[in-house]
């Protein structure tokens, strides 16, 4: 006798809970990254009518400055990644194979772009080196910073945390029985930068150097304020959209730059993927041997790269305290207190819009890798590539996209001229960095303590509870002040959203730079610095307090 | 309460993991799951817990269907490698744990927790956290966990493989006593042929997703059905017929009738005799003391065999010996 075997029922592998966990997060990355991104691209393709035609690219290439443009944006993104990357490797090296002392300085230095966007480093290499430049008016030297230099090293100074970032993480996987073994066997140091070290940093420099060639591709804030006659192609977008209000042709110059972007990021995947591979315990720690030479050569090299950052920052908090730049240098506070052209507005809203971006981006990037931790590979890797995806999007892009998507449309009524929306564009514009440090921080979580809970009798609610957001604690608060600093200082993602109603104080920088406040434009940049050193102080605490207090290695 | 599995398959991407695997286990019986990595035995303890919904098959335990019940309704009480005790908590709020899920009184589970936690030999450790105790210590807060809730099932999954050797000989014997007082029956994934032969009552001995043979640990040792399980579970000589037809006609009686490449002879390294005795036909090749016995590789009519005896009776390399076998069994090739 046979017995009929049913198969068994699968409906209850994945209750509603846990559904709704991946569910609400892939609503949301669909509705305010997919749905705009599209929007983008159709209008590219379409006329004024909605029908598919490739006009607007013929179009582009009538008017001569357009191609032009995007030569200038490739010329200064190659010119950007061959500054960067040697001069990242150098901190690096300094940071983690030498004998310096004053590593601290260099890791406080590092930490200046974070606080002060690209848009702010502009604005005070223009007070510095501009042709009414600090400089030029101590020494009477004919400075003039605007073009492609100018360019160049605001977008040098601002890619060098990122590179020494990733640089670092690679030199602290190789173990130190590696150099070990090298000088036993005699080799010099000279050898084992070239045998030991560069072998295992290819693919980490290969991740970088993609980086900084997408972030200054894409870069607005130092092209609007230092590019001067050097137009790049995210001048032209801004001055089809907001000039000509051309939204096509801004459509399809969005796509020119979305393209190499894409082809970027996609590239720095897979190098990054290769690179994972290394040793996951790095051993014994490493101490690098004595060799004045190499020290000297990267102590100055250090200096060489973060003087100028400092000295940048610097003069935007003297400017801010100048009475009227560049012609009157009477120190005073007016620029914080009675000057303020808007108040303390646009400062207010610029909070209000980062802290909505983190308050609701946490969760929502916390339910997503959470709800992808047990999921199918069918489900799980096209979600992983959609949640990494806006990695690969310009700012300017997305934007362009919620103007098209949410100001005319459907949805308009809902969302137009809402500081929600500019919320919801900071925090997708940055969801691909955020999701990545929360997964990475979940996967400290062992599995078999879901398993544990869920055995004890425990549904979804307590798996999330008692057996993953332990682990992941650090990582949601580190999730959560990287979407506020972020969201704080954006200016490409936002610069379409704002309305004469809604002010954001890094629009008011660009707006006051541009009719010459430059006084008022570096106390309004300050109020932003200041208070992302704020927030990173707070989070610092908060890690430190964390780890303090928990028994979770 | 006993359980039956009857016909379970499972597939990971196409690639089958279990082969349509049916046993079942007696009232406090304890079972061991033994098999090399990727066997899927691990997959099958998954599957019983719950933790893992089977492509096809039954599963029922004391009469009841429970195929379809999810994990958290199943009462199993499951104990893993490493790693499964809340950082965060105390012993005692691990013990609790299942109990609050279930609300209980506090009072409770405050006794209930240092009852089980004496009952481990942990009674004084209730507030000490997993990161202040030992390997050992924290498999033993596992293990008062997984019964915390009164469990229909101890599933444990390579419970000692994270332990030093030391500490696992010992919780061996102290969760077989515990398993043995409780009456609980008990389902342990292991790799490890001497923990299986030491704990179980019952070894199903599993390979490529199927189960190669299961019975008692004496049964699996002298009667191999198969060659993996030969091989798997003790050490063995493994001869063709041929051989054994000139070298050991006595044990051609026994051998299944077959083609001559279906069957051979797995002649244990203790039941081979050796006797030094110039005129024999084997050498004693290499010789290694190991204390309480002795393990010889000898060259015997062109084949190495190898034996063990007591460790006073070790032979020195070069003797000639006379060679004879005690038992053996064949095993399907």
């Amino acid at each position: 006798m046979t017995v009929v075997v049913a198969a068994a029922p699968r409906s209850r592998s994945r209750p509603i809970a846990a559904t709704l966990l991946l569910a609400v997060p892939v609503a949301g990355l669909v509705l305010f990254f997919l749905h705009p991104l599209a929007t983008v691209l159709w209008r590219a393709v379409t006329d004024a009518d909605g029908t598919p035609t490739l006009a607007n690219f013929a179009r582009l290439l009538d008017d001569p400055g357009l191609p032009r443009a995007a030569w200038r944006s490739l010329a200064i993104g190659l010119a950007t990644t061959a500054t960067t990357v040697p001069l990242g490797l150098c901190l690096a090296m300094a940071l983690h194979r030498s004998r310096l002392r004053g590593k601290l300085l260099i890791r406080g230095a590092l930490l200046l772009p974070m606080l002060a966007p690209s848009l702010v480093l502009g604005l005070g290499l223009v007070c510095l080196l501009g042709r009414n430049g600090l400089v030029h008016r101590l020494t009477g030297l004919p400075t003039d910073i605007y073009g492609f230099w100018g360019l160049l090293l605001a977008n040098t100074l601002y890619g060098l945390p990122q590179v020494t970032i990733i640089v670092s993480a690679a030199l602290a996987r190789t173990p130190a029985r590696h150099y070990d073994a090298a000088t036993s066997m005699g080799a010099g140091d000279g050898r084992q930068f070239l045998d030991v070290t560069l072998p295992r940093l290819r693919y980490a420099l290969l991740a970088a150097a993609f980086l900084v060639f997408t972030e200054t591709l894409t870069d607005f804030g130092s092209a609007v304020v230092v590019g001067g006659s050097y137009r790049v192609l995210a001048m032209e977008i801004y001055s089809e959209v907001v000039g000509q209000l051309d939204f096509a042709m801004g459509a399809t110059l969005g796509v020119l730059l979305l393209a190499p972007a894409l082809l970027s990021v996609g590239l720095a995947r897979l190098a990054k993927r290769r690179q994972d591979s290394g040793d996951a315990r790095p051993g014994q720690p490493l101490v690098p041997r004595r060799n004045a030479p190499r020290d000297l050569f990267l102590g100055v090299v250090s200096v060489i790269a973060l003087l100028p950052l400092v000295a940048i920052v610097a003069t935007v908090a003297y400017v801010s305290v100048v009475k009227l730049w560049p012609y009157d240098r009477t120190l005073t506070l007016a620029n914080y207190t009675t000057g303020m052209p808007d108040g303390y507005g646009p400062v207010a809203t610029s909070l209000g819009v980062a802290l909505a971006a983190a308050v609701a981006g946490t969760p929502l990037v916390f339910a997503l890798a959470a709800g992808l931790r047990r999921a199918p590979a069918t489900l799980s890797r096209p979600v992983q590539f959609l949640a990494s995806l806006p990695a690969a999007v310009p700012g300017m892009v997305l934007g362009l996209g919620y103007v098209l998507a949410f100001n005319h449309g459907a949805l308009s009524g809902v969302f137009y001229g809402s500081a929600a929306l500019v919320a919801a564009c900071s925090l997708y514009h940055y969801h691909a960095q955020s999701f990545l440090t929360m997964q990475t921080g979940m996967r400290q979580a062992p599995e078999a303590l879901e398993d544990a809970v869920v055995t004890s009798g425990g549904g979804t609610r307590h798996v999330l509870r008692d057996a993953i957001l332990p682990f992941t604690v650090p990582a949601a608060v580190s999730t959560f002040f990287y979407l506020f600093m972020r969201s704080l200082v954006t200016l490409s993602g936002v610069i379409f959203l704002v309305t004469p109603t809604l002010g954001l104080a890094s629009v008011t920088v660009m707006r006051l730079d541009e009719n010459g406040f430059l006084a008022q434009a570096a106390a309004y940049a300050m109020c932003v610095v200041i208070a992302g050193a704020l927030a990173l102080g707070a989070m610092r605490l908060l890690l430190h307090a964390f780890k303090d207090r928990h028994h979770v290695a | 309460m006993h359980l039956r599995i009857d016909d379970l398959s499972k597939a990971w991407n196409g690639h089958t993991v279990l082969d349509d695997v049916s046993f079942s286990t007696a009232e406090d019986e304890f079972v061991c799951l033994l098999g090399p990595s990727g066997c899927g035995k691990t997959t099958l303890l998954r599957i019983v817990a719950g933790l893992t919904t089977p492509d096809a098959g039954r599963i029922a335990l004391g009469g009841r269907d429970i195929t379809a019940l999810p994990a958290r309704e199943r009462r199993m009480g499951l104990v893993f490698q490493a790693y499964s005790l809340f950082p965060d908590m105390t012993a005692a709020a691990n013990v609790g744990y299942p109990m609050r899920l279930r609300r209980e009184s506090p009072a409770k589970i405050a006794a209930r927790s240092s009852e089980l936690l004496e009952r481990v030999g942990l009674g004084g450790f209730g507030a000490r956290f997993p990161d202040e105790l030992s390997g050992g210590q924290q498999q033993r807060v596992a293990l008062a966990r997984a019964l915390a809730t009164e469990p229909a099932m101890l599933l444990l999954d390579e419970p000692l493989s994270a332990l030093d050797p030391a500490i696992r000989a010992q919780l061996r014997t102290e969760i077989r006593s515990l398993q043995r007082g409780l009456g609980i029956p008990t389902i342990m994934v292991t790799h490890d042929q001497d923990e299986a032969l030491a704990m179980a009552d019952t070894i199903i001995c599993m390979n490529h997703g199927r189960i190669e043979q299961s019975g008692s640990p004496r049964d699996l040792y002298e009667r191999p059905r198969t060659r993996f399980v030969a091989e798997f579970v003790g050490r063995a000589n493994l001869l063709p017929t041929a051989f054994v037809r000139e070298a050991l006609p006595g044990f051609l009686e026994r051998r299944p009738p077959g083609a001559e490449a279906t069957y051979e002879l797995c002649l244990r390294p203790e039941d081979i005799v050796v006797v030094a005795d110039p005129r024999g036909e084997g050498v004693i090749e290499e010789t290694t003391f190991l204390g309480n016995l002795t393990r010889m590789t000898l060259s015997w009519r062109g084949r190495r065999l190898l034996v063990e005896v007591s460790g006073r009776n070790s032979l020195p390399r070069g003797q000639i010996v006379t060679v004879d076998a005690l038992r053996g069994a064949w095993v399907c090739a």
